[in-house]
């Protein structure tokens, strides 16, 4: 094997090697992108009106003022989004009326209480983090779609303000799954 | 004898400054006033978001004032009464967050100087049925006062002060 043949054998082999390389790269997103897509709805659902249930905190301390504080922010921001004619609390004995109803379950998996005063002082510890799984259903219970929000405050404000940003997390969620209502109420 | 002086002048200035923190405390402890100066961070009806008002418990409601702005919550549709301790800065506001962006490091040294301040959760049903949460900033220690004088009016809440008084 002369010296031109071994540069040439050495050449492809590189090539090979980084064409593999670039394969493996550019699929591994692909993948991702198709896991994500049958956790959310691939277009934009429509619906009527939205129950939204107390919120769920079993397996964490979430303490009282944030369980709802998270749940009054939801309220107000989903109704910002005006993709429901009607938005229902829990509990409230018209949402049975509703031909249409979609149920919103938000359970918190995780929670950890910053410091305002840390986070004030040295920018980048003391992050307040909420950590809930949103999963919606039909009347019939039926999952429709189920999606993992986190809620947190990191840099200005106080510890409360992560439930804030959750509410905002969630009207997101609710903005990108749902197609908007021409009237749009809030109950 | 100049070090003496100043000696004696920081040691009186330390004992003002423990008994001018301790004053509110005791004051807490032994008067429940008729209305409490609150902050309510959200979950009242047509009130905005961290208005600072007074919350006065009558027979059948606890009333929020803020000025023009009355807001009445039925004793009946209270579920649950809870109480909590958090923190907030001394300056705060507009003001807090422009102390922020001040020279040399000083709004990081103001942000040190912080108030203790108890919160009030009150979880409540309309009469629809459906659930809200009004949230309550106060004063550190009357949470429970407030919170005493709901339970005496009939609201529900757990535990019940006189668990929350035996706790060690």
């Amino acid at each position: 094997m002369n010296r031109q043949t071994r540069s040439r054998t050495l050449s492809s082999l590189v090539f090979t090697i980084f064409a593999l390389v670039a394969y493996l790269a550019f699929s591994r997103p692909t993948a991702q992108a198709a896991q994500a897509s049958t956790a959310t709805p691939p277009t934009p659902m429509h619906a009527s009106a939205l129950q939204v249930l107390q919120i769920q905190a079993e397996d964490v301390k979430l303490p009282a003022e944030f369980q709802m504080a998270m749940y009054e922010h939801v309220m107000e921001e989903v109704g910002k989004t005006r993709r429901f004619e009607h938005l229902y609390r829990d509990g409230d004995r018209d949402a049975a009326n509703a031909p249409d109803l979609v149920t919103l379950r938000c359970t918190a998996t995780g929670f950890k209480q910053g410091s305002a005063e840390k986070r004030q002082v040295t920018t980048v510890s003391g992050k307040t983090s909420i950590k809930v799984h949103l999963l919606f259903t039909d009347k019939d219970g039926q999952k429709l779609f189920e999606n993992d929000v986190e809620g947190k405050v990191q840099f200005l404000g106080e510890n409360l303000r992560a439930t804030f940003d959750f509410g905002k997390k969630v009207a997101a969620v609710v903005r990108q799954d749902f197609a908007p209502t021409k009237s749009a109420k809030k109950s | 004898m100049q070090k003496l002086d100043r000696r004696i002048f920081l040691s009186a200035l330390v004992l003002f400054a423990a008994s001018a923190a301790n004053s509110p405390r005791v004051n807490a402890q032994t008067t429940a006033p008729a209305s409490f100066k609150v902050k309510h961070i959200i979950g009242l009806q047509a009130v905005q978001h961290n208005t600072k008002g007074l919350a006065t418990v009558s027979k059948d409601a606890l009333t929020f004032t803020s000025g023009p702005t009355k807001s009445d919550l039925a004793i009946s549709g209270i579920e649950d009464v809870q109480t909590g301790v958090d923190s907030q800065r001394l300056i705060g506001g507009t003001i807090g967050t422009l102390t922020m962006v001040a020279p040399y490091g000083s709004g990081r040294f103001l942000s040190l100087f912080r108030e203790k301040i108890d919160t009030l959760t009150i979880e409540y049903r309309d009469t629809n049925g459906g659930l809200h949460g009004a949230i309550f900033t106060l004063p550190k220690g009357q949470a429970s006062a407030l919170k005493a004088q709901l339970v005496a009016a009939g609201a529900k809440a757990s535990p019940v002060p006189a668990q929350e008084a035996a706790k060690p």
